[in-house]
């Protein structure tokens, strides 16, 4: 592995939508290389089969630097989308390759109709945790020892703007005794909360 | 394209295995080694066949076959236990020579005892504990007594576990394999363990005694038979068994103790707790010894994971051959605690199993509810965290002995007649005692439709006030717990410090009414006993809790407000990506709060409105922080007989402080300095920050 940083310019950098199955080995490769869990082929292929559009690959003089595979569909009543992988190799850390690759995926994924975008990062993962939090990411929930290795995660989210954001404060002045509604999806905060609390419990 | 041809070659596999894979019931079970053949010769590596039940998420979960991590039907040495048991995996006695035969035995303790951490750290029974052959064949160990004895009293602690678990219900998916999925968990005669592992250790423990004598008056006591036969490690192999046998038993009585209605056996649970935390001391002392008399020395730092004192692999065990039967997915490779490592699992879950016994058992809602809280600091695993939900409900009752709707009149500040009153039956009142959240339409409804109004209204109206205070106390919670997670940015703080003002200024507000309503109740009893017309309201004084809450509501306005100014001001701490605003991130830190109203009128917008205009030169009118140190400074005294409070009054006390001067410097330096560099750390206090500020 190259350890020294690698000179170069940043318009050299040239950036590619996945093309097809020649670019499978080389995402593979760049994954298994930097990226402690394994994956099967059968991953990869479910990604950038099904949504090879938000999948991008970084090249510099024909070699291929850095990728980012992503996902999207409906979760939970919420057209999401999922960054699952994003590797740069180290040479080619800390000159933006990275954000600009998430940038393109994330771009699709609003052009798309995407109401937000998720993924986890390891807390010990500063350079992601600040990379992701420059593009708007908030840190939504700690999953405790969500690793194999034991390590917690954050789940990042990023919300995109709502055309009509929802009011939630249209049941006001309720005094004790009236009939006061409960705002709709009232079932889903009680879950929410206790997931909340058991996570630090554990 | 290589992706076309890719296609093209999917949909000539799918041709062969037209029609399509029938899914669901009529499914049925056939030989394929022909289909596989053709497939194979026409497909190259990696590739798949596409069916109408395989799709490509599927294929993510595909086992590959011969990878041992994945296929559980690979044989690794034997088919079944039975053939391991024949091929001498597992010899009873585990050897002829009976100093070797102690060793082994000892071995097989310290291994289970790294299996039982590892499984309650969340690892499978089949892989763990019953790994151990000799719990999977009970019977055959029947000719040995020690070890007989040792692996019943497993099985049953094992038992006792898994009924804790599962009946507090406190478990998640990776929490602790409650399922047995067959496993021989409970043995014949289980019941009757503590008495044979008794009988055991008393010889034991004579063999000790009369080795001791031999020793010290150098004579021969002929009819005690020893352990084995070299007599100069007798002593040593002697207080490395009893150490094990007796910490065994002890823990198992921790557990059933623990198990008695109404915390009656918390006290005993104590002693046995004592009582295995001295023995657990002499399993570690035991390493030396054990380690010195084999001959398997390992290196230094490999005996950082090995599962035995002495170093030695245990016989007996194999985690692969349960992994077949045992569960329904494919088993993960598991990897075992080591015995250091366990050992120092079980002397923590013991410390935590003592906080429990330690509870004061008082049916004081508040007090429950802090204790629980307390609790939760030490991080306790799961074992713990099952305990104490037993402990506090039991029956439907706080500790098995006061009704719910008692603890929460009591806790509502009503007068103690109320505590049996019908209302209890109401359904809403019901859900409540179960901790639900109450609905104040119900509470109206009961308070319209009751033949006894009066009390009705008077118990709605207490207990409302009640249920709105805990609420306010949970979001707060909810509030604060994002920064012991880091959940939160700095460039978040501002917001998250407007949100827990504004929840702490409804908390105060509730629990002051709740504190005079308690106060007006008292009152008018009172009256009418002594019939006093005197109005005693004169020199009112406002409560110490309120107070405290008006405390907390200064630091978190000081941080907001100088948090506020340093964005305005120094164009510090931006919160804009290019993909949304600080709206967005407002949107989802604090969605449930806002979806449940809590409290009305708390928006973004409210927010912004807030915080736009604040300067560092407004900020002199009003300093937060000298409020909050007064106060922090005069409470002391209030709560002298309360050393956490008194702590958390000085933690406060020095927020408040280090913030004021902090603010202080900016307000007379920071328009002159734009060089001053500010930022926030949790020096003082785990949810409020302090300000340092630095020349860059």
């Amino acid at each position: 592995m190259e350890l020294t940083k690698a000179e170069f310019d940043l318009s050299e950098i040239e950036y590619v939508s996945y093309g097809g199955e020649h670019h499978l080995p080389l995402i593979m490769d760049l994954v298994d290389q930097e990226l402690s869990e394994p994956y099967s082929i059968f991953t990869y292929r479910y990604f950038v089969y099904l949504w090879p559009q938000l999948s991008f690959l970084a090249f510099h003089n024909g070699k291929c630097v850095g990728t980012v595979v992503c996902k999207m569909g409906d979760h939970r009543h919420t057209f999401r989308g999922y960054i699952a992988m994003l590797v740069v190799i180290k040479p080619y850390r800390g000159r933006g390759i990275a954000s600009e690759l998430v940038t393109r995926s994330i771009k699709v994924m609003m052009e798309s109709g995407c109401e937000e975008v998720t993924l986890e990062a390891e807390v010990t993962n500063k350079g992601a945790l600040a990379l992701y939090g420059r593009l708007g990411f908030i840190r939504a929930k700690r999953l405790f020892r969500y690793y194999l290795n034991g390590v917690d995660a954050f789940r990042l989210k990023l919300m995109f703007p709502r055309m009509d954001p929802p009011n939630y404060h249209e049941s006001t002045n309720a005094t004790y005794f009236t009939d006061h509604e409960m705002t709709p999806g009232a079932d889903s905060v009680t879950n929410e909360l206790e997931f909340h609390a058991d996570m630090h419990g554990n | 394209m290589a992706k076309k041809s890719e296609s093209e070659r999917i949909g000539v596999a799918e041709e062969l295995i037209s029609p399509s894979i029938p899914s669901g019931d009529g499914t049925v079970w056939a030989d394929v080694s022909h289909l596989l053949d053709l497939a194979c010769n026409d497909l190259q590596n990696d590739e798949l066949i596409n069916g109408e039940n395989f799709n490509l998420f599927a294929a993510m979960s595909a086992l590959e076959i011969m990878d041992p991590k994945m296929d559980s039907g690979i044989v690794s040495t034997y088919y079944s236990v039975d053939e391991a048991i024949e091929n001498g995996a597992a010899p009873v006695p585990l050897s002829f020579d009976r100093t070797m035969d102690i060793q082994g035995l000892i071995d097989i303790m310290d291994h289970l005892l790294s299996c039982e951490a590892t499984w309650h750290k969340g690892g499978s029974l089949a892989q763990t504990v019953f790994s151990c052959l000799y719990l999977l064949r009970p019977e055959r160990t029947s000719s040995h007594s020690l070890l007989h004895s040792f692996c019943r009293v497993i099985r049953a602690t094992c038992n006792a576990v898994v009924s804790a678990v599962s009946d507090a219900r406190t478990n998640e998916e990776d929490d602790i394999f409650i399922m047995a999925y067959g496993l021989p968990l409970k043995g014949d005669g289980d019941e009757k363990c503590l008495s044979m592992l008794h009988a055991v250790e008393e010889t034991i423990s004579r063999q000790l005694k009369a080795c001791k004598a031999q020793l010290s008056k150098r004579i021969v006591v002929e009819d005690v038979e020893p352990l084995q036969t070299d007599l100069g490690l007798e002593q040593g192999f002697c207080k490395a068994l009893l150490c094990r046998l007796r910490f065994l038993q002890h823990f198992y009585h921790v557990l059933t103790c623990m198990r008695r209605p109404q915390g009656k056996g918390l006290e005993l649970a104590k002693k046995h707790i004592a009582s295995c935390l001295l023995e657990l001391d002499s399993i570690r002392k035991s390493e030396e010894f054990l380690r010195t008399t084999r001959a398997c020395r390992s290196l230094e730092d490999m005996l950082e994971d090995k599962t035995t004192a002495s170093g030695c692999q245990a016989i007996g065990f194999d985690s692969t051959l349960n992994s077949r039967s045992a569960a329904p997915t494919p088993p993960r490779a598991i990897r075992l605690l080591s015995w250091k490592k366990a050992v120092n699992y079980f002397q923590k879950l013991l410390h935590d199993l003592e906080i429990i016994c330690c509870c004061p058992l008082d049916p004081v809602f508040e007090d429950a509810l802090r204790f629980v809280v307390d609790f939760q600091k030490l991080q306790p695993d799961l074992i713990a965290r099952a305990h104490i939900q037993l402990l506090l409900v039991q029956d439907g009752k706080l500790y098995g002995r006061d009704p719910i709707f008692a603890v929460i009149c009591k806790a509502s500040l009503l007068p103690d007649e109320t505590k049996n009153h019908i209302i209890q039956k109401n359904e809403a009142v019901v859900q409540l005692g179960q901790l639900e959240l109450a609905f104040r339409d119900k509470f109206g409804e009961i308070a319209r439709t009751s033949i006894d109004q009066d009390v009705c209204l008077k118990i709605c109206k207490h207990m409302l006030i009640w249920v709105e205070e805990q609420t306010y106390w949970i979001a707060l919670r909810f509030l604060t717990l994002g920064f012991e997670l880091e959940l939160y940015s700095p460039n978040e703080y501002c917001m998250v410090y407007w949100y827990i003002n504004v929840i702490l200024i409804k908390l105060a507000e509730k629990s002051h009414l709740k504190i005079m309503l308690g106060n007006d109740s008292a009152r008018r009893k009172a009256k009418k006993k002594k019939d006093l017309t005197k109005d005693t309201g004169k020199d009112y004084q406002i409560p110490p809790p309120v107070l405290l809450l008006q405390c907390y509501i200064y630091v978190a306005q000081g941080l907001m407000m100088m948090l506020a100014s340093s964005r305005n001001q120094h164009k510090v701490f931006p919160c804009v990506g290019p993909f949304n605003s600080e709206r967005e991130r407002f949107i989802q830190h604090f969605e449930l709060l806002q979806k449940a109203s809590l409290p009305d009128h708390a928006s973004y917008f409210s927010f912004r409105e807030t915080t736009d205009h604040v300067f560092f030169s407004s900020l002199a009118m009003h300093n937060c922080f000298k409020e909050a140190h007064k106060i922090a400074k005069e409470l002391q005294a209030n709560f002298a007989g309360d050393p956490e409070r008194v702590t958390e009054l000085r933690r406060l006390q020095q927020v408040a402080e280090h913030n004021d001067v902090a603010l202080n410097l900016l307000r007379r330096l920071g328009t002159l300095e734009p060089s001053l560099r500010i930022s926030f750390e949790f020096v003082h206090h785990p949810h409020f920050a302090v300000a340092s500020v630095k020349r860059s």
